[in-house]
């Protein structure tokens, strides 16, 4: 109970409550929900009314009950899909990390794969777990019942940081084991030692057999250079032994160094049909996705 | 005025508070490990080491230079000073009976103004009024009104007493704490009735330094019989068979203001001239008579135990008289104790004499008893033999012993009157520096301590550092 109430704060939830992950594309399945789908309206349960606002719907319009109240309400339904999802979760070593006074970057991609969990799980999509760091794991199978949400985040809490797994032999498992027209999003800083070459090949490959890919990026700020620290001798949790002396608060290529990274990984997904969604740890779990939703809108 | 005890323990504390400095300035820590994912895109910083200074440091830096120098600040014991004023006075003014006659009186007076009040009328110090009892007259009531007044009075008749002016002293510089450096004077005529025993520790742990003494002259001769005798008291005869063997002996009692002459002990036309006869070698059977008549006479036959055998007729001791090897250690009542006598006699005082010495046992060692006018005096040991000689209190002993009847039964109005000798004399004056730095008096101090503040600062800022020095760990 208290994993759960860590993961999904109420704050959080009252927040995300009425935000929808909006499929950019259209997602075939038995019912039909608020996604452009060809079947909407069979199968759809009544969730609750509310105020008209302008833009709305006519067809929503319930006439009944704006004869007895004579105020117009727009019936809301809860939208059913056949989608099916998985959440991957980098859990490597340098997912540790965590910054100063902040969360480790693998406890922030633990909020955001619960909080996607739980809005893909009220939206009806089945949602499964992958996670990689010693090995590439398959932890649970997609599924679109409510109590599966708690599996997902128990797993979610058991993760420990460790290994030098990259993302992308777990995606090509994925990919053979999941139905076409999914959605994965991997939650990962997508440091890799070839430059994410491997990582975008088979994000591109889940994506031209018709999968939705997301990749979102989660970094500390010490890491992007925003707050980066003060002298020392650092070195990759991922390769220990490799020191190096420096100043990176007084090294001025250091941030444009790791921006050109993520800009040319990110030029290399995009080309793959892959999104890419950069997240700071400094950033507030809620504000991240809504900003994401709000970018998906248009 | 900020003084310092030992300032030097002050450089010290700079050059100590150099160190913590120096440390700060050369050190260079090697670099904190630590994690970051993406050390891949950090350029190499080609120092090897860099010196971490936060601020705490530069605080931690203040508080330990702070810390030492304080500490030293304590040690260099610091003192808060009013403005002084330069070299102050206590004049010890002797208003008793001995200042009568003449015109003592009011030279003492004069003495004492001149010591007291500057050449514009200016007060510098205090002044004790004493005969048997003592008055402090502060630096407030110092005036030249007062010394009118005094001059116009006379002196209150009573017995002076040294050790209550001395005792004063204290008292006196106590209300002097603004001069920097004090002087004592003792204005009086010197007299026997004013001394008392002990003088000699009281005087030294009244006052550190010396004392001036301002004599007065004696009244002429022939204004009293008592001075005209006192004269004669200062011939003594030195009555030996061997007078090579006088060594130490007479200078010792030249020192103490006697003047000695050597004689055979047949030189009975020496003998009325003298107010001590010492004899300190075995005398002739004939020589008794003539001695006896001298002490009868007003001398004073002091008689050693070398010569107890030929005139066992005169001295004041009884017993078997056996020799004894290693004498040990002899107590005079009037104080001075000399230890190292040679030999010993045994026996004890014989009926109507006192004991006027004892052994470190507690036997007696030298006795007295009236001889007519005179005094008859046994040392049972050897005066010329032993260590003794060279004890520093040997002077006095003889003195004492020379004086033996007065120790017996009480001083006799003549010699109680008698002016000081030079030993005395020396024993007021005291050794050290007439004008002594304030400083330097015990318990005065002349000013407000600061060192146990300075030491509490310093203690202040040893517990800010480790207080600081903790938060900076656990910052790091």
């Amino acid at each position: 109970m208290t994993a759960r109430s860590d993961f999904l704060p109420p704050g959080l939830l009252e927040h995300l409550g009425g935000l929808e992950l909006v499929a950019r594309t259209v997602v075939r399945g038995f019912q039909a929900g608020i996604h452009r789908s060809p079947l909407r309206g069979a199968g759809e349960d009544f969730a609750r009314h509310r105020d008209y606002q302008q833009g709305d719907d006519v067809r929503y319009l319930d006439w009944k009950l704006f004869a007895r109240t004579d105020r117009l309400y727009v019936r809301e339904f809860e939208e059913r899909s056949n989608l099916q999802a998985y959440l991957v979760v980098d859990a490597s070593a340098s997912m540790e990390y965590a910054g100063a006074g902040g969360v480790s970057k693998l406890r922030y991609a633990s909020y955001l794969a619960a909080a996607l969990a739980h809005l893909m799980i009220g939206a009806g999509d089945a949602v499964g777990l992958a996670a990689f760091g010693a090995e590439p794991r398959l932890l649970l199978a997609p599924k679109a019942r409510k109590g599966h949400l708690h599996d997902l985040m128990l797993n979610l809490e058991r993760l420990q940081p460790g290994g030098t797994a990259g993302a992308a032999e777990l995606l090509d498992r994925l990919g053979t084991s999941m139905r076409r027209g999914g959605r994965v999003i991997l939650v990962s800083d997508l440091l890799d030692d070839d430059g994410g070459e491997a990582l975008v090949a088979a994000a591109g490959r889940l994506s031209a057999r018709g999968d939705e890919v997301i990749a979102l990026r989660v970094l500390t700020p010490e890491e992007s250079g925003d707050a980066a620290p003060d002298a020392g001798l650092f070195f990759d949790p991922e390769q220990p032994r490799r020191e190096v002396p420096a100043t990176p608060r007084a090294d001025s290529g250091y941030a444009a160094r790791v921006a050109a990274y993520y800009a040319s990984l990110a030029d290399r997904l995009r080309e793959r049909a892959v999104e890419y969604v950069p997240v700071s740890t400094a950033e507030p779990v809620e504000q991240a996705l809504v900003a994401w939703i709000n970018r998906r809108r248009g | 005025m900020l003084t310092f005890g030992s300032p030097a323990f002050l450089l010290a504390g700079a050059l100590a508070a150099l160190v913590p400095l120096a440390l700060h300035l050369i050190r260079r820590r090697p670099p904190s490990r630590a994690p970051l994912p993406t050390a891949r895109f950090l350029s190499l910083d080609p120092r090897t080491s860099v010196r971490v200074s936060r601020p705490t440091d530069l605080l931690l830096l203040a508080l330990r230079m702070l810390l030492l120098v304080l500490a030293a600040a304590a040690f260099a014991r610091p003192v808060w000073r009013p403005a002084a004023r330069g070299t102050a006075s206590v004049v010890l003014l002797d208003r008793g009976a001995a200042m009568g006659g003449g015109d003592a009186w009011p030279r003492a007076v004069s003495a004492a103004r001149q010591r007291l009040l500057g050449p514009r009328g200016e007060v510098l110090g205090t002044l004790v009024l004493f005969d048997s009892a003592a008055t402090v007259v502060p630096p407030s009531h110092v005036a030249p009104t007062l010394f009118d007044s005094l001059a116009a009075a006379r002196p209150t008749g009573g017995s002076s007493r040294y050790a209550v002016a001395l005792r004063a002293i204290p008292a006196a510089v106590g209300g002097l704490r603004e001069a920097d450096s004090v002087r004592v004077a003792l204005v009086s005529r010197p007299r026997w009735n004013a001394w008392s025993d002990g003088m000699g520790p009281l005087r030294r742990a009244v006052w550190p330094g010396a004392i001036e003494l301002v004599e007065l002259p004696d009244l002429d001769a022939g204004d009293s019989d008592i001075i005209a005798d006192n004269v004669k008291a200062k011939e003594a005869i030195y009555f030996a068979n061997a007078l090579d063997r006088l060594s130490y002996a007479k200078p010792a009692l030249a020192a103490t203001g006697w003047r000695v002459r050597s004689a055979a002990a047949s030189a009975d036309a020496v003998l009325d001239s003298a107010r001590l006869i010492v004899v300190a070698a075995a005398v002739p059977a004939s020589a008794e008579a003539g001695l006896r008549r001298a002490a009868e006479a007003g001398a004073t036959l002091l008689v050693t135990a070398p010569a107890a055998a030929s005139l066992r007729g005169i001295i004041p001791w009884a017993g078997a008289m056996r020799v004894d090897s290693g004498g040990g250690g002899m107590w005079l009542a009037s104080g001075p104790h000399v230890s190292g006598a040679g030999m010993r006699v045994s026996g004890d005082a014989a009926r109507g004499a006192s004991v006027i010495a004892s052994w470190d046992d507690g036997r007696p060692a030298a006795a007295a008893r009236r001889l007519g006018r005179g005094c008859v005096v046994f040392a049972a040991t050897e005066l010329e033999r032993g260590e003794m000689t060279l004890d520093a209190e040997y002077p006095r002993l003889l003195d004492g012993l020379a004086r033996g009847c007065e120790a017996a039964d009480g001083a006799s109005s003549i010699d109680r009157n008698a002016p000081l000798d030079a030993g005395a004399r020396a024993v007021l004056r005291g050794t050290g520096a007439r004008v002594v730095a304030a400083r330097t008096v015990p318990g005065w101090g002349g000013g407000v301590p600061l060192g146990r503040w300075a030491l509490a600062a310093a203690l202040l800022a040893a517990l800010a550092e480790t207080f600081f020095a903790y938060a900076r760990r656990r910052a790091v």
